[in-house]
């Protein structure tokens, strides 16, 4: 299978200090990777450099087997869309025109603009269980729906793959659930998921494979199934964790171990 | 077409219909045609004077607008970034040294040194910012141009100060601003601004709509960030220093007009553009209606009429708001 990703030798400087040095990775098309590691890590950082939104320094990045450098902006938008951490508390616009304002790569640059009720803007609010407060402004939503607002207007952005920051954080554990299950859902509709989380449990969930970094490199990549199988994690995080182990109808999960002892 | 938008365009054109007639004297219709005294006011003096005020009031209103998105910022106007403090600045060394300048044939005298000045800020401000490695972000502009309006207003007072009565006078009477003017000249030479600013506007709406959102999410929606605010600072900073060239500095006209409008309308940044045009243009020609008006026979700056219409029709809007 071709890569929706592939990120070679990845390097990123900023003011004299390293913030991410040759990183390589891949994700093939339709895949569900997560991106974990402590903060700091340079995780936030990658997802930048990898979606196009941070020029890097050194290294390739090429989505569908084309060139981030070599692809203009429209372009590449029309290929990653973004749900972005937060920043739209005070926006007034409703949910829907914020979901049609993400039509905006595929639109002619002097056409009629945003265009409220086309399929596109629709089916993406259905999807990201948001078609119920549509017609409300941003700024009177729930931090959950709010989320899901931001979800919908990535997916309205029509694109193959899409790049979420911490799409579960600052929910309760209704919504946390919630948002986990309708991001599950749209990788088995065929898109490809770049996600940074800073919850294990999410990323041994949903995700295929994981990428952990860690002071600004890889520290360990593989599928999802294996991470326990090692002493990675404690690594990665500096801390002992205790593994539950599968059980019927049960996923493997972990907990830090301060807090079960 | 948008209702409001409409009506909006109908009370502009009644204005700009009758505002010429309004003034020291009252003119009557008839002489619209004829070659009397009171034809020439009209024609040279009343209508430029309406058309410039319309022009420069609808310039300044989308330009505090294409501001108030760029740097997110409800605060924010067209003279934030120093560009009137720096014609200011080339208008009073006009005045203290006397010196002949002109430019492009039809702008001349004090006009041509304050649009030189607005010219040095805006030359001033983009170098400072792509000293700076990684160029032009919206944070490091908005401090450079906060810097450079101290930098010009503290070289204002210094002239100033070592001036004599009358220029004195005449540098604080100049920086009221004011919308005289004898013929079209000024008029002319100030719509393809009007138009450039328009086309630009109208055209960036929904790059400007995402802009709203933040930076991150515009760019992640394919807006290229920095060419589109190198676009804006350029083309705002020269439509404003050519209309302070033409008028001076005049306040609250581009910080308020795109406000009021987002009262009315509830699009987004294009038909933000048509309302804000409209109104910017109507609501300076009223200003100037009442500067010419209230204090009879003297005239008072426009500047002056501005920001007291202004601030009060906001703070009653934002009164009304809270309710």
């Amino acid at each position: 299978m071709s890569c929706a990703v592939e990120v070679r030798n990845l390097s990123y400087t900023v003011d004299g200090r390293q913030i991410l040095r040759d990183i390589s990775f891949s994700a093939e098309k339709g895949t569900f990777l997560a991106v974990i590691g402590p903060n700091g890590a340079g995780k936030s950082t990658l997802l930048k450099c990898a979606g196009g939104l941070v020029r890097y320094s050194s290294g390739h990045v090429l989505i569908d087997g084309c060139d981030m450098v070599k692809m203009r902006e429209r372009e590449r938008a029309r290929k990653i869309a973004w749900m972005h951490q937060s920043g739209t508390d005070l926006l007034t616009f409703t949910v829907r025109h914020f979901a049609a304002m993400s039509r905006y790569p595929w639109q002619h640059v002097l056409s009629g603009g945003a265009d409220d009720n086309c399929r596109e803007v629709n089916d993406a609010l259905v999807l990201a269980g948001a078609a119920d407060f549509a017609e409300r402004r941003i700024n009177t939503l729930s931090g959950g729906e709010r989320q899901r607002a931001l979800l919908a207007a990535a997916l309205a952005q029509g694109t193959d793959i899409l790049f979420l920051d911490e799409p579960a954080s600052f929910l309760d554990y209704k919504q946390q659930v919630e948002m986990v299950s309708l991001v599950e859902n749209i990788n088995k509709s065929g898109k490809t998921i770049v996600m940074v989380t800073h919850d294990i449990n999410h990323a041994l969930h949903s995700a295929r494979e994981i990428l952990a970094v860690k002071n600004g490199s890889v520290a360990w990549h593989g599928y999802a199934d294996d991470l326990l199988k090692s002493s990675a994690l404690s690594d990665i995080y500096e801390t002992e964790f205790k593994f539950f182990e599968k059980s019927e109808g049960c996923r493997q999960y972990a907990v830090p171990l301060g807090f079960v002892k | 077409m948008n209702k409001k938008i409409l009506f909006l365009f109908i009370i502009s054109a009644a204005v700009l219909v009758c505002a010429p007639f309004i003034g020291a004297h009252t003119l009557s219709a008839d002489v619209v045609i004829g070659n009397g005294g009171a034809s020439k006011i009209l024609w040279e003096l009343r209508i430029p004077r309406v058309a410039l005020g319309w022009i420069s009031g609808a310039t300044l209103a989308l330009c505090g607008l294409i501001f108030q998105a760029l740097f997110r910022n409800p605060l924010a106007s067209p003279d934030m970034l120093g560009v009137s403090m720096g014609a200011a600045f080339g208008a009073v060394v006009y005045i203290r040294m006397g010196i002949a300048v002109a430019l492009f044939g039809v702008i001349q005298g004090i006009s041509a040194a304050a649009f030189i000045g607005a010219a040095a800020a805006i030359a001033a401000l983009w170098s400072a910012c792509s000293i700076r490695r990684g160029g032009l972000s919206t944070s490091s502009l908005l401090l450079a141009g906060v810097a450079l309006n101290f930098l010009f207003g503290s070289l204002n007072m210094i002239i100033q100060y070592g001036g004599g009565y009358i220029d004195t006078f005449r540098m604080m009477r100049w920086t009221m601003g004011g919308l005289q003017t004898v013929g079209f000249a000024y008029a002319a030479a100030s719509l393809p601004a009007l138009v450039i600013i328009f086309i630009i506007a109208y055209a960036a709406g929904p790059q400007l709509d995402l802009f709203v959102c933040g930076e991150e999410i515009a760019a992640s929606r394919g807006v290229s960030a920095a060419r589109l605010r190198r676009l804006l600072f350029f083309s705002v900073s020269l439509a404003v220093g050519m209309n302070v060239a033409f008028c001076g500095p005049i306040g609250f006209v581009g910080l308020m007009c795109p406000h009021i409008c987002r009262y009315f309308t509830d699009g987004g940044h294009r038909e933000l553009a048509v309302s804000s045009a409209l109104f910017g243009g109507t609501f300076l020609v009223v200003c100037d209606v009442a500067a010419r008006t209230v204090w009879m026979p003297t005239e008072l700056p426009v500047g002056i009429i501005t920001s007291c219409l202004g601030s009060l029709f906001f703070l009653w809007l934002l009164v009304r708001g809270e309710r």
